[in-house]
């Protein structure tokens, strides 16, 4: 306290700025308190307690805590260290790298979930840049695309149709794409690289089990009329270098996940599109695409597969005959529709949207096998795998 | 580089080596602060390190002038060089896009027709902040306030010093430069408690207001088209008044840790502004280092209270103006800084009529809450980014939306009330002392268990790197 300082010593502190206890409020003056003068250093006070004490106290205790959040992570959560999260930075280096590539693909959480891309490099040779984003219109990252005076390859457009023919806004990515050249900055980089190398050790830095996004989740539909945190998309995906996405596997296993997951996508209930929404998406396709050809590009639309209980909702909304088979059509490009695959009927679909993490492979196989006939600037490799089929990701049939 | 990202983790510690390195000399650790610094700034955007030496040079060599001259309309050409330099800089990079639009729709308005090209300048970081703290530097020597610093490097790591470089606090040389001159060396002490307010600083940022409440403010004002009624808009600049205090107050919490951390002492930026009785109390105790800025370099060379009642209200009102337009290039800031100073000079009108008033505790409270409501007005259009939008949001507050929209989910919305509520609540118990105080009267059982706790929310909220808001201005 004051009477404890010696005059020597409370001279001293004043001009270091620092003195050792704490001053009461009004003793400690701000520059609120000296109107039209030049301000002194200020000071700052050191409240009397055995700080050095507290500090171990508190970072021994944040350890414990931390490891004991690490261990629940592990074992109750079932995250894993290694799924090193996406975040718009790991998506603005993917679209960077996509500018040069010879194949990238774009679109919604289907063709990232459904993409294996260790398959297609090793049918192809070449491994495309994944840049399609979770929740988000490819129509919107065709059109970035089609913006790139750089990018001459081959993109890849996978669309969910409810998705792609959303009537307004870019979805999850808009931030993605908003921030682009804002998340190439130096420390934006670093701050990159110290995340995955960080999660490369850690399972708890997942994003979908933050703080802020699990604890509102004692809201269970409370409130009519807004999306209550319960209902939300919770995690189903895990990520790996090179934004490759595949189903997290308790999703396929957890019955009350995999559930909840199910649940979360409110069956795809959409009203119906209105067919002058389809012209119009069609139509700034349609300009894309050429945009992108006549620097020397081309554009290939896919649709991954959906489970019959969504794909009904799908069609009710926009049925095929409007959205898909017209785009292709208006935009005068050549597109592959899950449907047209035999390989890829009766996949597995563990919440219904996305395939299981072994389905994405077969899946990959079908599209890549018909992709190589569609463009003369993919290859089917000699010593590609054989195919793959149903088999090798589903249970057998029931017979008859 | 920002506080709250991992980059930052790596280079304080890596300062803080080389800062107690025992083989450098005061002046090489100076050095090695201001190539931290610069390293510091160029994480953002390299290039715009240029606007920083620019800013160096030129007041440095404008105050070394002002001194040498002989008449003193020579040191006024030097001061206004100062002036004119650093607000140019900071009105083009600012301002330039925002008086370009104007320019348009007043042309339009008189029937000219005139499309200019796109205006695709981007905002340096911070350029507001070390403006401001530049131009002291010149004002104070051109108003014999003070004398120019003794050396350049001093003077350049005042400009730079990385802790207050980007958001503040705003420092005037004066509180900074004289503590480079002596070697500087923090205590154990000293350097833990520096850590704990980084660490509540951080909890402030990363999980009140990153987490908690950001998503609950742009659930109401960034849902285009649709119509909040009361309680989703009330909720929501609710939440967007501890969002925007615990963003700008954890940056200047986590700032004055970081500086005491290497031995040095920065000024205090919030002193509990939510708990204030009135606006000027509220002024005295939101962003003191702008609020005073402004009245030393602005109100007062207005005229201040000096020249009667009408220049009086009329230096407030044009402080308060000037103000909401520092925040940013929108007339929405204007109308904010106008609304301030609208209740300033309703407060000073009602102070002189009200002579000798002195409130109980009941009428405390029944004002600091008055206050409270009527700031939250304010913020209405500081958040909004258009007048429609903060006609939606107002039309809410005042429970005039025929069909509301119910936006807001329970579980967000709780935790958003019962952290505004705790927030207000502190303000108003320690409205009349300081957190050093309270902390001295606290177990110390207490304050580690409680600085674990803060520490702990912080890793497992993780964050997402996010900017302070604060940059951007």
């Amino acid at each position: 306290m004051p009477s404890s300082i010696s005059h020597s010593k409370a001279r001293d502190a004043e001009v270091r700025g620092v003195r050792e206890g704490a001053l009461p409020a009004g003793l400690r003056q701000t520059a609120s308190h000296r109107p039209g003068q030049a301000q002194p250093v200020p000071t700052r006070d050191i409240p009397l307690r055995p700080w050095v004490k507290m500090g171990v106290f508190a970072f021994a205790a944040t350890t414990l805590m931390t490891a004991a959040w690490e261990w629940n992570a592990r074992t109750n959560i079932g995250l894993r260290a290694g799924d090193i999260d996406d975040s718009p930075q790991a998506w603005a280096e993917a679209r960077r790298a996509a500018s040069s590539a010879e194949v990238a693909i774009v679109g919604d959480s289907r063709i990232l979930f459904d993409t294996d891309l260790d398959r297609f490099e090793k049918m192809t040779g070449v491994r495309p840049v994944q840049a399609a984003i979770v929740g988000t219109n490819g129509r919107a990252l065709l059109e970035n695309f089609a913006n790139d005076a750089k990018f001459k390859g081959l993109l890849i457009v996978g669309m969910a149709d409810t998705s792609y023919f959303r009537p307004q806004g870019v979805g999850i990515g808009g931030p993605y794409l908003k921030s682009f050249n804002k998340n190439d900055k130096p420390s934006q980089l670093t701050g990159l690289w110290l995340d995955r190398w960080l999660q490369n050790y850690l399972a708890f830095m997942d994003s979908d089990y933050r703080l802020s996004r699990w604890a509102p989740r004692f809201d269970n539909g409370w409130r009519k009329g807004t999306d209550s945190p319960y209902d939300d998309v919770w995690k189903i995906s895990e990520t790996f270098p090179g934004r490759q996405y595949f189903m997290w596997d308790r999703i396929e296993t957890d019955p009350y996940l995999q559930g909840h997951a199910r649940y979360a996508w409110h069956g795809f209930k959409r009203p119906p599109l209105p067919r002058a929404v389809a012209d119009k998406v069609i139509e700034r396709s349609a300009e894309a695409v050429r945009r992108i050809r006549a620097r020397g590009g081309d554009v290939i639309f896919v649709r991954p597969p959906s489970a019959p209980a969504l794909r009904v909702n799908e069609e009710k909304s926009l049925p095929r005959s409007v959205g898909w088979d017209r785009l292709l059509v208006g935009a005068n490009a050549k597109g592959i529709h899950a449907d047209d695959l035999p390989q890829a009927q009766k996949l597995v679909l563990p919440e219904l949207s996305h395939l299981s993490r072994k389905c994405a492979a077969v899946f990959t196989d079908a599209y890549v096998r018909r992709l190589v006939e569609l463009t003369p600037r993919l290859k089917l490799r000699a010593d590609a795998p054989p195919p793959l089929g149903r088999t090798d990701c589903a249970p057998a049939l029931p017979k008859g | 580089m920002i506080f709250n990202s991992l980059t930052f983790l790596v280079f304080f510690a890596a300062v803080m080596a080389l800062h107690y390195a025992p083989f450098f000399s005061w002046h090489q650790k100076k050095i090695n602060l201001l190539l931290a610094s610069y390293l510091f700034y160029a994480a953002w955007n390299p290039p715009f390190v240029i606007l920083l030496w620019i800013s160096t040079v030129v007041d440095w060599w404008a105050a070394q002038w002002m001194v040498r001259a002989k008449r003193e309309h020579t040191r006024k050409l030097w001061m206004l060089i100062s002036v004119v330099v650093n607000l140019g800089m900071l009105g083009y990079f600012k301002y330039g896009g925002f008086l370009l639009d104007n320019f348009v729709d007043l042309a339009a308005a008189v029937g000219v027709v005139y499309h200019p090209p796109g205006w695709d300048i981007i905002l340096p970081v911070g350029i507001s902040f070390y403006t401001f703290a530049t131009l002291s530097y010149t004002l104070d020597v051109y108003l014999r306030r003070s004398k120019p610093a003794g050396s350049f490097l001093n003077y350049a790591l005042f400009v730079t010093f990385f802790p207050h470089l980007v958001a503040g606090p705003i420092m005037r040389p004066t509180e900074l430069v004289p503590q480079f001159e002596q070697p500087r060396q923090a205590r154990l002490n000293q350097i833990f408690f520096g850590l704990a307010l980084l660490t509540l600083g951080l909890f402030q940022k990363v999980v009140l207001a990153d987490g908690f409440l950001a998503p609950v403010v742009e659930a109401v004002y960034d849902a285009p088209g649709k119509m909040p009624g009361m309680l989703d808009s009330w909720v929501a600049t609710l939440a967007f008044a501890g969002q925007i205090f615990c963003d700008f107050a954890g940056y200047s919490t986590s700032a004055i840790g970081v500086a005491l951390c290497l031995g040095f002492a920065m000024p205090d930026n919030f002193r509990f502004p939510y708990g204030a009785v009135g606006f000027s109390d509220f002024w005295r105790r939101w962003h003191i280092t702008l609020s005073s800025w402004l009245r030393d370099y602005l109100y007062i060379p207005l005229g201040g209270n000096r020249h009667g009642q009408a220049r009086t209200y009329a230096a407030l009102m044009g402080t308060m103006l000037l103000g909401g337009l520092w925040h940013g290039a929108n007339w929405t800031f204007v109308v904010w800084g106008g609304l301030h100073g609208l209740y300033l000079s309703c407060e000073r009108w009602l102070r002189s009529r009200f002579k000798g008033f002195t409130p109980g505790r009941a009428a405390t409270l029944g004002l600091a809450l008055l206050t409270f409501a009527l700031i939250n007005i304010t913020w209405v259009f500081f958040r909004a980014k258009t007048f429609t939008d903060a006609g939606v949001v107002l039309k809410g507050i005042a429970g005039m939306q025929a069909k509301p929209d119910p936006l807001i989910a329970a579980g967000p919305m709780i935790l958003a009330i019962l952290i505004v509520s705790a927030i207000f609540g502190t303000h108003l118990a320690m409205r009349n002392t300081t957190l050093e105080a309270v902390i001295e009267r606290t177990p110390s059982v207490a304050i580690a268990g409680i600085w674990s706790v803060l520490l702990f929310a912080v890793i497992v909220e993780q964050g997402q790197g996010s900017a302070f808001i604060y940059f951007a201005f």
